[in-house]
């Protein structure tokens, strides 16, 4: 028997990025991908339904397409609370999204 | 009405409203051509983004379009002369948080087309100001509220709503100084 967490918003790679974005804020496909473990096809399809259904909205940053949750979204304060109480017992893609490092390095300093 | 390259955003906006009635699908122009309205060309968009109120099936959708002249591409509907395309993003007519939205029916020279009210049009430009930081989108707000009666008491209490208070602020001063450059504009004799 395989044992899979509950998807609300359809697919589970939906509802997997919904969460990672909830979580790191804002993201691309490709750190998506990572994040998930899963195939960057995948998630790029899951961004652009989310999309096209309005929960989330992208904008070019340079050659990259950043996403977030849609602030413009009619129910994104409730879309914002369920998406934290569905993420509490997601222990795995916390740990996850714990191992991104997001904050500010100045250029040019060695890791 | 046949649309032609040259046909204006508003004889487009008409076709398809047209279109969509005779199918009957209750559908609102909102977005950049909205404003692009209100503002009479002080800001040019392609795209004719409609939300349908209810659900409607792709064929009657497709069969509309046809009627204004237009051919589904992917996730919009082109035309094989006219510059603009169609879009359908997925509802519910909302603005922020607000889906309280009021449409209103514009007599144009070409047609009625249901459309969002200047004020609504200057708080989905707003919107994307006050959540994306978009500075031609307060431009446009503040071209629209300067030009047409707006509700300015709903828009404070939607900024708000929206936690932008300090940004509706802005939008105010921004109106101003476009009020204070028409009338500082010489008259042509």
């Amino acid at each position: 028997m395989v044992i899979k967490s509950s998807s609300p918003f359809g697919s589970g790679t939906r509802t997997r990025v919904l969460l990672s974005l909830s979580l790191l804020g804002e993201s691309y496909a490709r750190e998506l991908a990572r994040v998930l473990r899963a195939p960057l096809s995948g998630v790029q399809k899951a961004l652009r339904s989310l999309e096209l259904d309005g929960l989330v909205a992208g904008r070019p940053v340079g050659r990259t397409r950043v996403f977030q949750l849609d602030p413009r979204y009619f129910a994104r304060d409730a879309l914002k609370v369920f998406l934290q109480r569905l993420a509490e017992p997601e222990t795995v893609l916390r740990s996850q999204v714990a191992t991104l490092r997001r904050r500010p390095r100045r250029t040019g300093k060695p890791l | 009405m046949k649309l032609s390259g040259r046909s204006s955003l508003a004889a487009v906006a008409a076709a398809v409203a047209a279109g969509l009635r005779e199918h009957g699908i209750q559908a609102v122009l909102t977005g950049g051509a909205c404003a692009s309205l209100y503002s009479a060309g002080a800001y040019h968009s392609r795209d004719l983004d409609f939300v349908v109120i209810g659900g409607v099936s792709q064929s009657r959708m497709d069969s509309a379009m046809a009627m204004a002249g237009f051919v589904r591409r992917g996730d919009r509907y082109v035309h094989p002369r006219a510059r603009f395309y169609v879009e359908f993003p997925r509802g519910p007519l909302a603005i922020g948080g607000d889906h309280r939205v009021r449409p209103v029916v514009r007599i144009t020279a070409y047609g009625r087309i249901r459309m969002l009210s200047a004020t609504d049009s200057c708080r989905d430009r707003l919107a994307a100001f006050y959540h994306w930081g978009d500075r031609q989108s307060l431009s446009v707000a503040a071209w629209i509220a300067s030009r047409h009666r707006v509700g300015m008491a709903t828009l404070r209490r939607w900024s708000e709503a929206e936690g932008a208070a300090d940004r509706f602020r802005e939008f105010v001063m921004e109106k101003r100084q476009i009020r204070r450059r028409s009338r500082r504009r010489p008259r042509v004799p």
